[in-house]
């Protein structure tokens, strides 16, 4: 199944190594690494020049498009999403990880896009969708080319009784909604159901859905394992 | 059914604060595998707590108001100092 999985992500690489975007946006939940107590940010950008992280034995530092993760924080706040940013931030691995086996070579900046997804009151699906619409909007008006990356879920829920039970139902009857082009649905969702079926981290997913719009989904794999459901997809837009 | 994952409570503030160190927190940790119960009463815990945290009680750390997903991260890093050999790395 790991193998499976690191195929599917060389496909996503091939693809990103293939149309060359000038920039990576990663929307992505933060697993208490980067914001803890102190200060928990509904939703956030990253504006600094660099950022780093570590997650296990791994070390990691990116370049941040500065240009772009401020363009997106100033026009996002013009558009009424009262974002948070940071200049000085550990990445959490929930960006690492796809950006480890996707990176194109050349490697390109990326811009990181948070999503509060452990730390109720988390952000409702219907603002999440909102926001990606809105980033969909600032995107197309910008110069760079854009890949945009959601990282989080499927189901799992990681320090509960339900560990060993993921809702592989849910997930793919999602995933058969996606692929059908009925990402919108999914602002309809309510916090409860996501927790209940252990995707709240399926809020960085309806953020991209929202910036994607009806582009139908190419699920290249589904994964269940004994404590996960791992998908990887693709939205291709024009 | 309540919810998996819900508000933390001020009550579980500096508790929530030793399970964050302890996960992403190397020097802390090491203080703590080293001595526990200095490490977490200079961390301002009570003996309760401390009690339950070094028990790695989980049902009684969310009774005391730790966050569900810290407590899974903060036993998986110690079992990771303390039982290296039973990880798989991929």
């Amino acid at each position: 199944m790991v193998l499976r999985v690191h195929a599917a992500y060389g496909e996503v690489k091939q693809l990103l190594q293939a149309t060359r975007p000038d920039v990576i946006c990663v929307v992505a939940g933060d697993h208490v690494e980067g914001f803890f107590l102190t200060d928990v940010p509904a939703l956030a950008v990253y504006v600094g020049s660099s950022v780093s992280g570590k997650f296990d034995r791994y070390r990691y530092t990116f370049d941040v498009h500065e240009p772009l993760a401020r363009a997106v924080l100033e026009q996002g706040i013009e558009r009424g999403f009262d974002l948070a940013y940071s200049q000085d931030l550990a990445l959490d691995y929930a960006f690492f990880v796809p950006l480890h086996f996707t990176m194109p070579e050349p490697r390109v900046p990326i811009v990181p896009l948070y999503v509060n997804v452990y730390l109720p009151p988390q952000p409702t699906p219907a603002r999440c969708y909102a926001w990606g619409q809105a980033l969909r909007a600032i995107l197309d008006a910008r110069p760079e080319r854009v890949a945009l990356m959601a990282s989080g879920g499927l189901s799992h829920f990681p320090g509960t009784d339900q560990y060993g039970s993921p809702d592989y139902d849910w997930d793919r009857q999602m995933l058969d909604r996606l692929v059908a082009g009925r990402g919108a649905e999914t602002a309809a969702l309510t916090g409860e159901e996501l927790d209940k079926a252990g995707n709240v981290e399926f809020r960085t997913w309806i953020t991209l859905l929202g910036a994607v719009g009806p582009a139908r989904a190419r699920v290249i794999c589904y994964e269940p394992s004994w404590h996960h459901g791992n998908a990887t997809v693709t939205w291709p837009v024009a | 059914m309540s919810l998996h994952y819900t508000f933390p409570p001020a009550s579980g503030y500096l508790l929530n604060r030793c399970l964050y160190q302890l996960k992403s927190d190397d020097t802390f940790r090491e203080r703590y595998l080293n001595d526990p119960e200095a490490t977490l009463r200079e961390a301002g815990l009570d003996l309760e707590r401390i009690a339950a945290l070094r028990a790695l009680d989980r049902d009684r750390l969310l009774a005391l108001g730790a966050h569900a997903y810290l407590v899974f991260m903060a036993s998986l890093r110690l079992k990771m100092v303390t039982a290296p050999q039973t990880f798989e790395r991929f």
